[in-house]
């Protein structure tokens, strides 16, 4: 045993010895340059790279910048874990519940905010979190649009649809029609990101569960209840399960194959190659549509509109200044730089798509600076229509659960809607008392 | 060999040389070609499409391009294919000879404890790895290897699989080489290295390709030891083609080509040791 | 060179070269270095281990008895956690559909890899090249995989496997997409990627077997499915076990094939409990309740691997 004993004792003292060896620059370092992280692919890296490096030239002051892009959220948990956080943060509007909660971000107090009152009032709707403070200033938003395949409807003689019945429609004839010319029945009308994965499927519903007046989650004062068994979800729902359950001709419903397991990402590739011709979306991906199926081939319209009128998700991104972080001071002035008109702009140049989708600045003017009708349809459903999801706590659990339930629905075509939306609604409630803000 | 009995028992089957056999036969390896080896190539064909049809994979492609790997290229994928492979190699060389070393001790040497230490080697292998990778990372920021390659290369270095192997290998070497050579007077670690080691070559090939395979197929671990873009390995950067909603299937195809060809390479290289390895019962376990 | 440098470390490796010391001390220290060989050699494992594994899973079993919140101070919840997770619907139907997954590919990679096993038994070269090829999927990285066959699936008429299909008058096919085929087509791809591994493994036991055995049998003139049955079968039985046993135990941990092929959808219909885990800890934030999810799952395992270990010694010791 002497043996054993004295062998571990030399382990334990070689593994003091190297954790004592840990060299990693902790977040605190004043001298230290301000880091920063942004939901980035290399494209809209570049464009934050020439910003930050304005922002370097102009007030000296250096940064370290780190585009992630996938697993962010994970490698967001694992820095927090760790107790060294980013200094700041630009990601969805969606993360703001989470970071809230978590004690993550740090609440900005929006009167102090050089430049603050120049923002238009929506967006820092997306920055307020559920007890009414800031927790992160807004940078850029958006609004969903409905992508057409134009050249598809113009060949089957549809109009522009503007209402539900149109749209359906629309779908139907895309699927039907042979849109393609290529003889065989290969393409689909509605696509739809339907993964369960990070509850996609609720993200892409949320806009036709409002346009029916149903919701998931309905704001009662400064608490909440569940409406996911309204009447108006109810109805959404059946609509929509409409399009994956009733078949038009060849057996086939309108909705894309594997449209249950498909993920933002794979969809795209189906709009790109054809394969779908109406696509509800974020108005970014102009830029990879235009190159295919091509820009003279599809149009932007607004939604069209459902019983209830024709709001659609309007989120973006916001800026988080991360807790912990040693430069309170040059994390607000990052923060300030970034929602100034000119770093607007610049963030509006990206090729093939913009950082700063919609500007949060009111002194920005969309059309022209993107001299892009469809930009200014954007523009317009934003300021119409758009509308954020609620700014519960943490409303991950609650889109996750109603992506599943919807998932579910639309994969068995025979089980009963109320009944499902119930129990969804009954396990909604319970995250509701969890989280505190039930009514 | 020469009469047909003989040769009928040369096989769990018994499979003659019968013309009706033989074709048969040839029929049912040809299947199980296509169907072990078929998917494989789709993805071959796929990278090298100019826009491939996720609907339709073919087996060659419909329209000869290279544009998939250029575009990947600008994603940075050489850069990601050399983090893989020096990952790969230096994870290699270091788990193989950690764990020819531990074997040594587990299958040559009784010692007390020895039990323990094989229930503790045992246990290493039922970690549900995603969960302790948040832990991990902290660890491995302790030891200030966050960012390095080596913060991927020192925890795949020991792995209890292969030990395992290496350790049931070694206990079919006869003991009387090994006691002939200590009578000589050969040193401890010379009889490790002139006369252990070099009669476990078989096993070192089992063990380097499945230690390979362990190593190519970390995602979770590169991912959290990457403090920036530039350290992604292969397998990260191909779960960030496939969620670029600016490139397509190609581009993603591209890259699983990438990360399917060294593997292959790898094990095809190795494969006479490793055939032989398993057949003169590496793997038990 | 070898002479050369074996020469330079050995007095110090074996304690022999000390010549000159009092024999009594000499034996002393070459006990002392007798019993710490073995601990030498296993010294890199274990301090690799220690580090990246011990350690990490020791804050992990710490963690299961938090609600953790880095930066608001963690707060102790002692075993809500582990109740929070046993009383889940969600998990108690993730653990039946783990072991059916577990249980299927284990059994489906057994028996095709058997079948493959008899029909590439032999040595011709034509054989040899077979057998290597046919092996490539077990060295495949996983992630490919995924990507592979979530292409090969695609769920419509023009999909490659569903034409693939129709060739043979069998309509198009769901596959992944639809809740009541898609934890089979998952299955498929573990038995896919898992039946070259075993087919390698039972070729080594075949080619084990004693020929006089087969050649008795032939004389006695039984047919070649009795002589399967009576003489392959059972000199193939610990191989089997073996395989069969410690194949089911990893198939608990099953995880990285689900999350690249349908990241446990369609309606849940593929979730097993790591993905379950997984999406708790790494979606949902609640890593607390995650790391109790997976300190429950490692002690199966571990209770699991523990009563083989022991059978197989009984065994080996009879």
């Amino acid at each position: 045993m002497s043996g054993l004993r004295r062998s571990a004792a030399v382990l334990a003292a070689a593994s003091l010895l190297a954790a004592g060896c840990g060299t990693g620059a902790p977040q605190g370092d004043p001298n230290a340059p301000l880091e920063v992280w942004t939901r980035s692919l290399d494209d809209t890296a570049k464009v934050y790279e020439k910003i930050f490096a304005d922002f370097t030239a102009k007030t000296g002051i250096k940064i370290d910048y780190k585009p992630v892009y996938n697993d962010f959220d994970k490698r967001m948990q694992e820095r927090a874990a760790s107790k060294d956080l980013p200094d700041l943060v630009i990601t969805d509007v969606s993360a703001l519940g989470v970071y809230q909660s978590q004690g993550m971000a740090t609440e900005i107090d929006r009167a102090g905010f050089a430049g603050g009152a120049d923002l238009v009032e929506r967006a820092w709707g997306n920055a307020k979190g559920s007890d009414g403070k800031y927790y992160g200033v807004p940078i850029s938003t958006q609004a969903q649009a409905t992508f057409i395949r134009k050249d598809w409807r113009e060949k089957l003689g549809k109009p522009v649809p503007t209402t539900w019945a149109e749209l359906v429609d629309l779908a139907k004839a895309f699927t039907t029609g042979d849109p393609d010319g290529n003889g065989q029945s290969d393409t689909y009308g509605m696509l739809v990101p339907g993964s369960t994965d990070r509850g996609y499927l609720a993200w892409w519903a949320s806009s036709y569960i409002w346009q029916a007046g149903g919701d998931i989650l309905a704001q009662d004062g400064g608490k909440y209840r569940v409406a996911v068994d309204s009447p108006g979800t109810v109805a959404a729902v059946e609509w929509l399960r409409g399009m994956f359950c009733d078949t038009v001709a060849g057996g086939r419903p309108v909705v894309q194959p594997g449209a249950l397991t498909t993920i933002t990402n794979d969809a795209h590739t189906f709009f790109e190659q054809g394969k779908a011709g109406i696509y509800l979306t974020g108005p970014y991906m102009m830029g990879r549509f235009d190159k295919a199926p091509g820009k003279d081939k599809y149009e932007v319209i607004a939604s069209p509109k459902g019983p209830n009128g024709s709001a659609v998700l309007g989120e973006g991104e916001n800026m988080y200044l991360m807790a912990g972080s040693a430069r309170p001071a040059d994390q607000k002035k990052l923060a300030e730089f970034l929602v100034s008109p000119d770093a607007q702009k610049a963030g509006m140049q990206g090729v093939p798509r913009p950082v700063v989708r919609l500007p949060v600045n009111s002194k920005v003017d969309v059309n022209a600076v993107y001299n892009d009708p469809r930009w200014s349809t954007v523009a317009k459903v934003y300021a119409d229509s758009a509308r954020p999801f609620p700014n519960v706590p943490n409303f991950q659990p609650f889109r996750q659960q109603t992506a599943e339930t919807l998932n579910a629905l639309f994969a068995r075509c025979g089980i009963d809607i109320r009944g499902e939306l119930g129990k969804l609604a009954a396990n909604l409630n319970k995250e509701l008392k969890a989280q505190g803000i039930a009514k | 060999m020469s009469t047909g009995v003989a040769q009928r028992c040369d096989t769990a089957l018994g499979w003659g040389s019968g013309r009706v056999g033989m074709v048969g036969r040839a029929a049912m390896c040809v299947a199980a070609l296509l169907v072990f080896c078929g998917p494989l190539i789709t993805v071959f064909s796929g990278a090298f499409d100019h826009s491939p049809d996720p609907t339709k994979l073919s087996l060659l492609p419909n329209n000869p391009s290279t544009i998939n790997f250029e575009v990947a290229g600008e994603r940075g994928i050489w850069g990601y294919l050399v983090n893989s492979l020096v990952i790969a190699g230096g994870g290699l060389l270091l788990q193989v000879s950690v764990s020819v070393f531990a074997a040594y001790a587990l299958a040559r040497k009784k010692f007390r404890a020895q039990a323990l230490v094989m229930v503790a080697v045992l246990t290493t292998m039922m970690l549900p790895e995603e969960v302790i990778a948040i832990p991990l990372s902290l660890t491995i920021g302790q030891l200030g290897l966050k960012g390095t390659l080596l913060g991927v290369i020192l925890p795949l270095g020991a792995w209890g699989f292969s030990i395992f192997v290496m350790t049931e290998f070694m206990k079919e070497i006869p003991v009387e080489l090994e006691e002939a050579a200590k009578v000589d007077g050969a040193s401890e670690l010379r009889i490790f290295a002139q006369i252990v080691v070099p009669l476990c070559r078989p096993a070192l090939g089992v063990v380097a390709v499945f230690g390979f395979t362990m190593i190519w197929d970390q995602y979770l671990l590169p991912l959290i030891v990457a403090t920036e873009p530039a350290d992604y390995t292969l397998t990260v950067a191909l779960a960030s083609l496939r969620s670029d909603d600016q490139v397509g299937p190609g581009v993603v195809l591209a890259g699983a080509l990438l990360a399917l060809v060294p593997s292959l390479l790898v094990y095809l290289s190795l494969q006479k040791s490793f055939l032989r390895g398993i057949t003169s019962g590496a793997v038990k376990g | 060179m070898t002479t050369l440098a074996t020469q330079d470390v050995d007095p110090a490796a074996s304690g022999g070269g000390a010549v000159g010391l009092h024999p009594v001390r000499r034996r002393h220290r070459r006990r002392l270095t007798g019993t710490l060989t073995p601990w030498l050699f296993l010294a890199p494992a274990l301090l690799i281990f220690l580090l990246f594994k011990y350690i990490p899973m020791a804050e992990g079993i710490r963690l299961s008895l938090f609600n953790v919140r880095p930066f608001l101070g963690d707060l102790w919840v002692g075993l809500d956690n582990y109740i929070a997770v046993l009383t889940d619907e969600r998990f108690q139907s993730a653990l039946g559909r783990t072991l059916i997954l577990a249980f299927g590919q284990t059994v489906g990679s057994m028996v095709l890899g058997f079948a493959l096993a008899l029909l590439l038994e032999g040595s011709a070269r034509s054989l040899w090249f077979v057998r290597s090829a046919v092996f490539l999927p077990v060295v495949a990285a996983t992630a490919v995989v995924g990507e592979i066959w979530r292409l090969l699936y695609f769920p419509a008429d023009e999909g490659f496997l569903n034409s693939v299909l129709a060739w043979f008058g069998i309509g198009a096919q769901p596959f992944l997409d639809s809740p009541d085929t898609a934890l089979w087509s998952v299955m498929g791809v573990g038995i896919w990627k898992g039946a070259p591994y075993d087919m390698v493994i039972i070729l080594a036991g075949l080619a084990g077997i004693d020929r006089q055995l087969y050649e008795s049998s032939a004389i006695d003139g039984a047919t070649t499915l009795q002589r399967l049955r009576h003489v392959t079968l059972p000199a193939l039985r610990p191989v089997i076990t073996i395989l069969l046993t410690l194949a089911a135990i990893r198939g608990l941990r099953v995880f990285t094939e689900v999350y690249v092929l349908t990241g446990g959808g369609p309606a849940g219909s593929t979730d097993v409990w790591m993905t379950r885990v997984f999406s708790l800890g790494f979606e949902r934030n609640e890593l607390g309740v995650a790391s109790a999810g997976s300190v429950i799952l490692f002690l199966v395992t571990l209770l699991l691997t523990l009563l083989v270990q022991y059978y197989r010694r009984r065994k080996e010791a009879v």
